[in-house]
């Protein structure tokens, strides 16, 4: 046991707690922070691996910004621990997909434990060579290699952007006279 | 420090940049005429898309960005399709952009071209990473025009359903593409296919496992994306929800973007991998049983619908049954019926739904009956119906059952030609069953519209894109069902240059 | 001394639980959260195969993953803000004016 293992561990620990706890929540606030616990403790497990550059863009990216906008999104429609979750579905169906789910981990575990992938070990005490998962290491393969993907993303954000607006905006009203096309009158009212 | 940038060739991707910015071009003119500009921001879009169609002729193949961006017949083929399917979901849009969507005409046009580009990068993408975001782009756009009226609770939580389901399975698919990645090392999917033959030598067949993880997960991935059972719950409720010219597009192109997306992944990377003597990753089976359930499940289920979009949206699951035959047989023909069925899928199927959502508009009805002896009011509509229909049962000699044809053909040969490919005779078996099943609920549509005493209310006039829109259908189901030979020509070069780099 | 399978199977547990989330829940942004995590478990398994085989290609697999759900979350988070609006609930199960 030394103290690689007992890293790994605790923040697996973690990571699996906090994420059975985020599905198991009332609380949707409660769900948010729980997800933020556990990407922490998995950007801890990011440093282990060498990703010292994505274990920050983890933190500040994920739990940072993306977690928040979630918090946003639950404060910003007032839910609370009581809100209406409906009836409790069937105890034949519940108990259906648990175990279809659970079959799946499990199968999942014993795959991979049979066939181990372990081409070795690692830690924080057998570090990769040099600058493996620094930022320019990864930026080196990034804007070389992988510059079309890259050009991708931007491509998606800025649709995700778009979509995100037509989504969100707040309107008056639609529905105009058949046929006619024209614009309603209060139009103006409406546009920003 | 020197960085060695790859061979960019931006020419090569010109079709989908110009698109791109003729989109954002649609968003800015909507704005900047404060959003008065009527139907002219469609007809532009639809201008767009044709220039983007000559500029995709002279374009050619090739690759740019070094090895990222491919253009072989397998990308401009499709390419072709998307253009094609966006080409007529827009046209048939008029008729809502004059009610419905009056706030955000330009945003609505741009969004369809956006998710256009997303499918020609994905079907250009010879990696597993562009190929995922390829993906994402042609769906995020979807997500949104799915819910496009915001007023409308069906369409929203048409929106929702789709949001859902598609984030899901993205999901999946990644995690199919992670452990790919682990087990070859690379995200080439050229390279990958080397690497994988290595690692099994190095394993000893013993990756299998893996191998059959994986390959499930992918299917579950993309089989959302075809509505391939049991991955299809999503679709009748999605297509029944969302604005129907979305709903046809969702059924041809998306559909078209899966297939491609699986042609990459499944037959180009792991397929040559079917080896008697490992014989891993056998998939064959397990994709002739879903496409099995799919023949069966969807063409019975239409039968029992009243909607018309729900309907269409069974019919659509069948389909894709009969095309995933020909996805698994895997020889010359195989891909290339596949290729030429989604292009006869597309004039059918982009027809009918136009005339749906004609239909839909003018009279705010998309319950079955509500065609009651419409022959006698539209005589033209109904008859462009009803030759829809007839080629999305398959009946000679349109270009529907030449596409069935194709792909029971290039099952039988594979079947005969390998004596392990036995079950596909059960296959097309089941296909040529299930075909009358589809014929009993085509007519019954054919039936209401003809042969019904009762009168139709409703005197429709068409306007000319919709007009437009159903001309470029029958022309299409009539020509290439007469006249299949160039597309099939150009549809067979895809086998044979699938995963090799074309210049 | 820790053993790449170790994180994978990790990666496999937090997928599963994700899965679980998507399936189980009812609240529609538990089940996007859940999403997420699934997500985030291919991205450690991404980085565990990475290490392992000592190349980076698997980091530009998680970074640009990162971007891309960070699109999915803003369009997702705006339809989801919508159907509230549209609906007062963000109940799954009361989203079934259409059968499921």
């Amino acid at each position: 046991m030394n103290l690689d293992t007992i890293v790994f561990l605790v923040s697996a620990v973690v990571a699996v707690f906090s994420a059975t706890m985020m599905i198991s929540q009332r609380n949707t606030v409660a769900s948010v922070l729980y997800l933020i616990l556990s990407l922490l403790a998995q950007a801890v497990l990011y440093i282990q691996l060498s990703a010292l550059f994505l274990s920050a863009v983890l933190i500040i990216v994920y739990a940072g910004a993306i977690m928040v906008l979630f918090l946003f999104v639950v404060m910003l429609l007032n839910l609370r621990g009581n809100q209406d979750l409906g009836d409790k579905p069937s105890p034949v169906s519940r108990i259906t997909k648990y175990l279809v789910s659970i079959l799946l981990v499990v199968e999942l575990v014993f795959i991979i434990r049979g066939i181990g992938f372990d081409t070795g070990t690692v830690g924080i005490m057998t570090l990769a060579a040099d600058d493996f998962g620094s930022v320019a290491a990864v930026a080196r393969i990034l804007f070389t290699n992988y510059l079309y993907p890259f050009e991708l993303t931007g491509v998606l954000l800025l649709v995700a952007i778009v979509g995100a607006v037509v989504v969100s905006k707040r309107e008056k009203s639609y529905e105009t006279p058949a046929g006619s096309g024209n614009m309603p009158d209060d139009r103006k009212k409406v546009e920003i | 420090m020197d960085l060695q940038l790859p061979e960019l060739n931006l020419l090569k991707m010109l079709p989908e940049i110009f698109l791109f910015l003729w989109a954002l071009a649609i968003i800015t003119f909507d704005l900047g005429t404060r959003r008065k500009t009527g139907a002219t921001v469609g007809y532009l879009s639809l201008l767009g898309l044709l220039i983007t169609g000559l500029i995709l002729v002279f374009t050619g193949y090739g690759r740019g960005f070094g090895n990222m961006f491919y253009n072989d017949p397998l990308a401009l083929f499709f390419k072709m399709i998307f253009l094609g399917a966006s080409f007529m979901a827009i046209g048939s849009s008029f008729g809502l952009t004059n009610q419905k969507i009056v706030n955000h005409r330009g945003e609505y046009f741009a969004l369809i071209l956006f998710s256009t580009v997303g499918m020609m990068f994905l079907s250009s993408s010879n990696e597993l990473l562009s190929l995922y975001i390829g993906l994402e782009l042609t769906t995020i756009p979807l997500f949104v025009l799915a819910a496009f009226f915001k007023d409308n609770k069906l369409s929203v939580e048409a929106g929702i359903k789709y949001l859902v389901v598609g984030a899901f399975s993205s999901a999946l698919l990644l995690y199919g593409l992670s452990f790919l990645y682990g087990m070859t090392g690379t995200t080439d999917i050229l390279l990958m296919k080397v690497n994988l033959a290595v690692t099994q030598l190095k394993f000893e067949g013993n990756i299998g496992l893996v191998l059959i993880i994986t390959i499930i997960l992918l299917l579950a991935g993309i089989g959302f994306k075809l509505s391939l059972p049991p991955f299809h719950q999503w679709a009748p409720d999605v297509y029944e929800g969302s604005p129907t010219p979305i709903a046809a597009f969702l059924s041809v192109g998306s559909k078209a973007a899966g297939l491609v997306a699986f042609a990459k992944i499944m037959v180009n990377g792991l397929y040559a991998f079917y080896d008697p003597v490992m014989r891993p990753n056998d998939w064959g089976v397990l994709v002739g049983v879903l496409a099995a359930a799919a023949m069966i499940l969807g063409n019975v289920v239409a039968i029992r619908q009243n909607n018309i979009k729900r309907m269409l949206a069974y019919s659509s699951i069948a389909q894709v049954g009969y095309i995933m035959i020909g996805m698994v047989s895997f020889n010359e023909l195989g891909l290339a019926s596949v290729a030429f069925y989604i292009f006869a899928y597309m004039f059918a199927n982009m027809g009918a739904f136009a005339v749906v959502a004609f239909f839909e508009d003018k009279t705010g009805s998309c319950q079955i009956e509500s065609y009651t002896g419409l022959a006698k009011s539209s005589p033209v509509l109904s008859i462009a119906m009803t030759v829809f229909l007839l080629s999305l049962a398959g009946i000679p000699p349109l270009a529907g059952f030449l596409a069935k044809f194709y792909v029971f053909a290039a099952a039988i040969k594979m079947a005969q030609a390998e004596g392990s490919y036995n079950w596909l005779y059960w296959l097309v078996g089941i296909g040529l069953l299930t075909s009358v099943f589809a014929l009993y609920y085509y007519a019954n549509v054919i039936k209401t519209m003809f042969f019904s005493d009762a009168d139709s209310p409703y005197k429709l006039s068409f306007t000319l894109p919709v007009f437009t829109v159903i001309m470029i259908g029958l022309v299409g189901v009539f020509l290439f069902g007469l006249y299949p030979e160039p597309i099939m020509k150009f549809a067979s070069e895809i086998p044979t240059s699938l995963g090799f780099i074309v210049d | 001394m820790v053993p790449i399978s170790a994180y994978l199977i990790l990666a496999a547990v937090l997928f599963g639980i994700g899965t679980i989330g998507v399936l189980i829940t009812r609240n529609v942004i538990v089940i996007f959260m859940s999403i997420e995590l699934m997500l985030n478990a291919a991205n450690l398994a991404l980085i565990a195969f990475s290490r392992g085989m000592n190349v980076l290609d698997g980091h530009v697999f998680v970074f640009l993953v990162l971007t891309v759900a960070a699109a999915e979350a803003a369009v997702g988070l705006a339809m989801i803000v919508l159907i509230f609006r549209n609906r007062e609930t963000i109940n799954i199960d009361r989203f079934s004016i259409m059968k499921w």
